[in-house]
């Protein structure tokens, strides 16, 4: 028995929580540089603003419809979405989070009235964070998730489905009448593993409703859409093909890749940027205790830039020895970001991509420290003491205190800084930035 | 095993701290927190600036740091978030027979007392406030 519990529109809901006034309001929340929605209210939804839409397709609606744009605020988000998570964790014997806004529990053995229990849920999260959420119940996982679709999508858009599974909803709970019009209700889209390029293919092919999936006939759609629909097709059945995985696995590849607040020209510059980047993806390598064998390294101009010279190119370096190592990834990444640089473009948009990751373990821990290193003036034995270090530094005195010397933010304005000129304070995070009421 | 202490017979150790070992935390009694002291509910616990003097009499300053626990539910005699306007306010709740109001316990701004549209709006209860009498 799985629940899929979720906060609704989470970043808009987390802003709302420390300001009131944007309540009842249309708001979306732009990506890092304040490019595109990547969350929207209820309201900016209803005035058609798309997921992913770029700001400048839609900015119009500011003065037109009074439409809200922040600029992303993670610290807030990210904090906001532990306490959910910790307050969610306590009622089942399993989490696992799935992203910053949704989690699994497996309520397997826990006895009593799950809708209860998820009502009861539901409002707490509500009362301690002020986040609202949906819950959905079903005997597995894709069941939950689709439960959960039709929860928040019966609050929102009243007559879909009937008023009473809004919010939470179990699917064991219904009666097969009642499973049977909700499945006919739901869009084959609204399952958890049919993307946007798959659907449409389902649709074309007369299956247009979740119910039409569940009759149509297994061995061809596995024959046209591979093994992972089989997997979804049985999960709708009933029979559950994933678990609650609640140790994670770590990351298999972590990217920092970021679009530039002005194009950049210089390869000075570009190599600053990477190698701030590598500095944090590096630190998260640590952090998970892996290794990597690679760096993929790319730049882009601007596809929106019409009357620029497009130029985006990419490239892998495998490297010698699997390392954590911030100095030998930033010379190794400079290294490709060298090859593929070509002077006279404006390059809008760079990042970095650390692959082949492997487990670091001690063995290996203990060869990387006798590999040699870029550097002569560091005695390498120090390597791994120095990079913990570093990252105790920059803990105790916030990131980039201490830095390899190509990372280092040069005086002056940075071209590359990320606009976010409307980012709410960090209420949660940082003592100054906290909210104030008048007495 | 006897514990080393000094003058003892035992080899002696690379680290002091390792040889003397630590009572709090070998008996299971940790040094005294304020976080498990002042916040009893940590993911219903936030922090606010107070700003203004309306509720000096309450114990609560211009500038204090305010502890507001969302866990609890308002009652009268609370000290409150309420937000009243789209901002946030600081106000002793009290309820008199059915009339629910928000009341400064200083001079200055008059009691708030919500019409009939508005909705009182409680956003958390205020269960410390912490003020830096020295640097």
């Amino acid at each position: 028995m799985f629940a899929l519990v979720d906060v609704n529109n989470m970043y808009v809901s987390c802003e709302r929580v420390f300001r009131p006034a944007l309540n009842g309001r249309p708001v979306v929340v732009l990506s890092s540089n304040d490019g595109a929605c990547i969350a929207r209210s209820n309201e900016a939804k209803d005035l058609g603003v798309r997921m992913a839409q770029p700001w400048f397709e839609v900015r119009h609606l500011e003065r037109e419809a009074g439409l809200i744009a922040l600029s992303a605020n993670f610290e807030l988000y990210g904090d906001m979405s532990s306490r959910m998570m910790a307050l969610a964790a306590e009622y089942a014997p399993r989490q696992e989070i799935y992203s910053i806004d949704e989690c699994f529990l497996d309520f397997e053995g826990v006895p009593g009235d799950l809708v209860a229990i998820g009502r009861d849920l539901r409002s707490k999260v509500l009362a301690w964070t002020g986040l609202p959420t949906s819950i959905g119940f079903g005997a597995t996982k894709t069941l939950a998730k689709l439960a959960n679709h039709v929860a928040k999508t019966a609050d929102r858009k009243p007559g879909r489905y009937p008023p009473q599974y809004a919010q939470v909803c179990n699917f064991l709970d219904l009666s097969a009448e009642q499973l049977h019009a909700v499945l006919s209700a739901a869009d084959v889209g609204d399952v958890w593993g049919i993307g946007r390029k798959t659907a449409p293919r389902l649709n074309e092919a007369g299956l247009r409703t979740v119910l039409d999936l569940l009759k149509a006939d297994v061995p061809a759609l596995r024959r046209q859409f591979g093994i992972v629909m089989e997997k979804t097709l049985r999960e709708l059945r009933g029979t559950p093909c994933h678990v609650v995985d609640d140790a994670p696995q770590p990351n298999q590849q972590i990217m920092c890749s970021r679009s530039f607040g002005a194009p950049v020209t210089e390869l000075p510059t570009l190599i600053e940027v990477v190698s701030q980047f590598v500095t944090q993806v590096a630190r998260k390598l640590r952090e998970q205790g892996s290794l990597a064998g690679g760096v993929q390294v790319f730049i882009n101009t601007s596809p929106y830039r019409r009357q620029d010279r497009q130029h985006a190119p990419s490239a892998t370096l495998r490297l010698g020895q699997a390392t954590s190592d911030t100095r030998v990834l930033i010379s190794a990444v400079v290294r490709v970001l060298r090859s593929i640089f070509r002077p006279g473009y404006n390059y809008a948009k760079a990042g970095v991509l650390l692959v082949d990751l492997q487990q670091a373990s001690h063995e290996q821990s203990a060869l990387d420290l006798f590999e040699p290193g870029p550097s002569p003036d560091a005695p390498e034995r120090n390597r791994a003491s120095l990079m913990s270090a570093m990252d105790a530094l920059n803990d105790r005195f916030g990131r980039g205190a201490v830095t390899v010397a190509s990372a280092a933010r040069r005086p002056g304005p940075s071209a590359h800084a990320s606009k976010q000129e409307r980012r709410s304070p960090r209420f949660t995070t940082r003592l100054d930035e906290i909210a104030v009421a008048r007495a | 095993m006897p514990r080393d202490r000094p003058g003892s017979a035992a080899p002696p150790r690379s680290s002091v701290a390792i040889s003397f070992g630590s009572p709090a935390t070998e008996s299971g009694v940790g040094r005294l927190d304020l976080n498990e002291i002042l916040v009893r509910h940590p993911q219903a616990a936030f922090m606010m600036r107070i700003a203004g003097d309306s509720m000096r009499e309450a114990g609560v300053c211009d500038g204090d740091l305010a502890l507001v626990d969302r866990a609890l539910t308002a009652a009268h005699g609370h000290v409150v978030i309420a937000i009243v306007n789209d901002e946030f306010v600081c106000r002793r709740l009290v309820r008199r027979g059915q009339v629910v109001r928000l009341q400064s316990d200083g001079e200055a701004p008059p009691d708030r007392v919500p019409g009939e549209a508005e909705e009182l709006q409680i956003w958390g209860v205020v269960t410390h406030v912490i003020r830096p009498l020295a640097a």
